[in-house]
């Protein structure tokens, strides 16, 4: 469901009396409340469905919550709940206020309350809660002064929330829908319609049934593993105002101050999300260069480059390139958002990937925040310390593909990447991973000797032996170590032998192994050796490195029968390789005793 | 407005409510001769009305209304009243 536009009251409360429900994954929701909650049931229940889930309501008696939580054999239990959603109103507490007076702790007491029925529903089902808050009431008998005043009738409502969030923030199984949020938003005004609550002790004025049932699904989704995990951004006047092909970065409007501050605001919102876990990608038609430089050199641009995980920026269709970010990211369409000032291109998307969030966008960028806001789009039922790292790690894996793809010459590409390369011989620290390596590369690998950490050991001890692994850097992160070379010195017949060459497949096609082999023979030709061999044995799986020699102009010398291949180079006819990775400088040890 | 249009667009209100086109209305119906016409069908009734004309009933008028004969007078006062 990508239509985030909610319908109001009448139309849903109609659809929701007789929707089908057919062939959609059931969700038992039971619902308690103080207040009567009968025409909010079919609200919630077309919600649900339009999100996918038939929902099987539960509604309990009247002003019954009590009765029913405290009963291990109440109807409640029976039902076998997957979500309990407790609605406290206002109005009902207001009677009890009243009555109580405010001598003794009404604080204390009402807040006890609700944890007590947390906790006999905790001892007899394991199903996940929302409690609401209270609607802060309207009633003042002291003016503005009512919050001053401790034992006044907004005061309490005001401490009695801080206690159900406090309390709540105890208990993983206890999300909190914040009903005085939803009602300060659209107004306590009309929030509260008395006639209704009179009449029918309505939980509050039907026309606001939609956002309250909004809210609710969107916590129960989110706790069934719904969320939006990336956000796909266009950029002139969705990130900034202008065109920044034809205006320049000069040009765009990104101040915090004077017309560029609808768009800082919505940057800063933006960049309050990826720190918050959610994955920025940018998606926009333009030049790369063009579309990188406010990123890059504009002084008051929020996001920089490194808060974008997959920079998409090119003249094919958004779709596409939409299409291209999910597969990279390994996500659903489902939860990506499109965000993009353009109505043609949100209605593309939304034909092509029906999936895909794609809200409106308000026409001024300066409700863009508000909207977005409004929409509730970033629901969540927990927060990890490792939501803030996420984009990081996720940048440094992916942003290098999308890299690729919008250089137009690859060469470019390779040289922006700033590649570094430390070489260097086994080390005891390193074994761990040169084993796993070893035991676990597939494809590049000339020889497949599976050596355990014992055998590296004696490699590295052997002075007639080479054994090298390569580490390997980039502007976007560490690869860490990728390749193993072991190398055999035989100076009676002037040559280097190369036994093993293996390398991780995730960083072919960028010059490593053209660098690597433009070092090991420039290792051969500091040694003074005349020839560098070696050898290709095939297996089910290394066909990709069948003509690796070959490549570097090594002459074969035999064909086996089981197709392995010896192969010969001599140094001084050795045509070095052009790359784009410069060394790492350390001090290198490269054959024991002989350096 | 006349007393024909207020019952025109009530009658489509009705309708949309009760979720039937066979439904119609004349000043004598009452909540007994129409099928599913219980409290809470009334409240949504009400909301409905209430936006359709864009007038708010008292609790009493709500409550208290006879027929549909009755709550035409009252959308026709109302509504002379505002405009």
């Amino acid at each position: 469901m990508n239509n985030t536009y909610l319908p109001e009251y009448s139309e849903l409360a109609k659809a929701g009396r007789d929707c089908d429900q057919h062939g959609l994954p059931s969700l038992r929701v039971a619902l308690l409340s103080d207040a009567a909650t009968q025409l909010l049931v079919p609200v919630l229940r077309e919600l649900f469905r339009r999100a996918g889930f038939a929902a099987e309501i539960y509604e309990a008696p009247f002003a019954a919550i009590e009765l029913e939580v405290f009963n291990p054999s109440s109807d409640l239990y029976a039902f076998r709940p997957d979500v309990v959603i407790l609605l406290h109103s206002t109005q009902a507490l207001r009677a009890a206020f009243f009555h109580h007076g405010a001598e003794s702790d009404f604080v204390t007491e009402a807040g006890g309350r609700i944890v007590g029925i947390w906790d006999a529903i905790r001892s007899n089902t394991s199903a996940l809660m929302i409690q609401s808050t209270y609607v802060r009431p309207y009633e003042s008998l002291f003016g503005n002064y009512d919050l001053k005043h401790v034992p006044s009738w907004p005061n309490a409502v005001v401490e009695i929330n801080g206690r159900i969030v406090s309390n709540a923030r105890q208990q993983n199984n206890v999300l909190v829908i914040d009903v005085d949020g939803l009602a300060s938003w659209v107004g306590r005004r009309s929030w509260f319609d008395e006639r209704f609550w009179d009449l029918a002790k309505s939980f509050c004025a039907a026309e606001h049934l939609p956002i309250l049932a909004k809210n609710l699904t969107d916590i129960v989704l989110a706790a069934q593993g719904r969320a939006v995990k990336c956000v796909v951004l266009d950029l002139d006047n969705t990130l900034w105002g202008g065109i920044v092909g034809d205006d320049g970065v000069d040009g765009i409007q990104i101040s915090a101050h004077g017309d560029g501050e609808s768009f800082h605001r919505f940057q800063s919102f933006v960049l309050g999300l990826k720190k918050r876990g959610i994955l920025l990608c940018v998606c926009s038609k333009n030049e790369h260069a063009a579309a990188v430089k406010p990123f890059e050199e504009h002084p008051e641009m929020v996001l920089h480059k490194e808060d974008i995980t997959i920079f998409m920026a090119n003249w094919e269709n958004k779709a596409e390139n939409i299409k291209r970010i999910r597969e990279s990211l390994e996500i659903g369409y489902d939860s990506i958002l499109f965000l993009d000032d353009n109505p043609f291109e949100r209605n593309s998307v939304r034909a092509i990937l029906p999936d895909v969030i794609v809200p409106e966008l308000p026409e001024d960028p300066a409700d863009y925040v508000k909207a977005l806001s409004e929409l509730n789009l970033f629901e969540t039922t927990s927060v990890s310390s490792e939501d803030s790292s996420r984009a990081d790690l996720y940048r440094a894996e992916f942003g290098r593909r999308s890299a690729a793809s919008a250089f137009s010459n690859f060469e470019e590409y390779l040289q922006s990447l700033n590649m570094t390369i430390e070489v260097a011989r086994f080390e005891p620290s390193r074994l761990g991973r040169i084993v796993q390596l070893l035991q676990r590369s597939n494809q590049f690998n000339l020889t497949t000797h599976r050596y355990n950490e014992r055998q590296c050991e004696t490699m590295m001890q052997d002075s007639e032996c080479m054994p090298l692994f390569g580490c390997l850097r980039d502007r976007f992160g560490d690869h860490g170590l990728i390749s193993i070379i072991v190398g055999r010195l035989d100076a009676s017949a002037s040559t280097l032998e190369i036994t093993d060459w293996l390398m991780s497949c995730r960083v072919l096609a960028r010059g490593v192994e053209e660098y690597l082999m433009n070092y090991v023979v420039s290792q051969a030709a500091q040694l003074d050796l005349e020839l560098v061999t070696g050898t290709y044995s095939p297996t089910a799986k290394n066909a990709m490195v069948k003509e690796f020699y070959q490549r570097f102009g090594f002459q074969k010398v035999q064909e086996k029968a089981d197709g392995t291949t010896n192969w010969q180079l001599r140094v001084d006819g050795y045509a070095y390789r052009k790359t784009y990775i410069q060394p790492e400088i350390k001090v290198q040890v490269l054959v024991a005793g002989v350096h | 407005m006349s007393n024909d249009d207020v019952m025109t667009r009530l009658t489509a209100i009705f309708r949309s409510v009760f979720g039937t086109d066979k439904l119609n209305l004349s000043r004598a119906t009452t909540a007994k001769d129409v099928e599913g016409w219980d409290s809470l069908m009334h409240i949504n009734l009400i909301v409905a009305i209430e936006r359709e004309f864009r007038v708010r009933f008292t609790t009493r008028e709500i409550n208290g209304l006879e027929n549909v004969g009755a709550l035409i007078d009252v959308i026709g006062r109302k509504q002379n009243v505002t405009s």
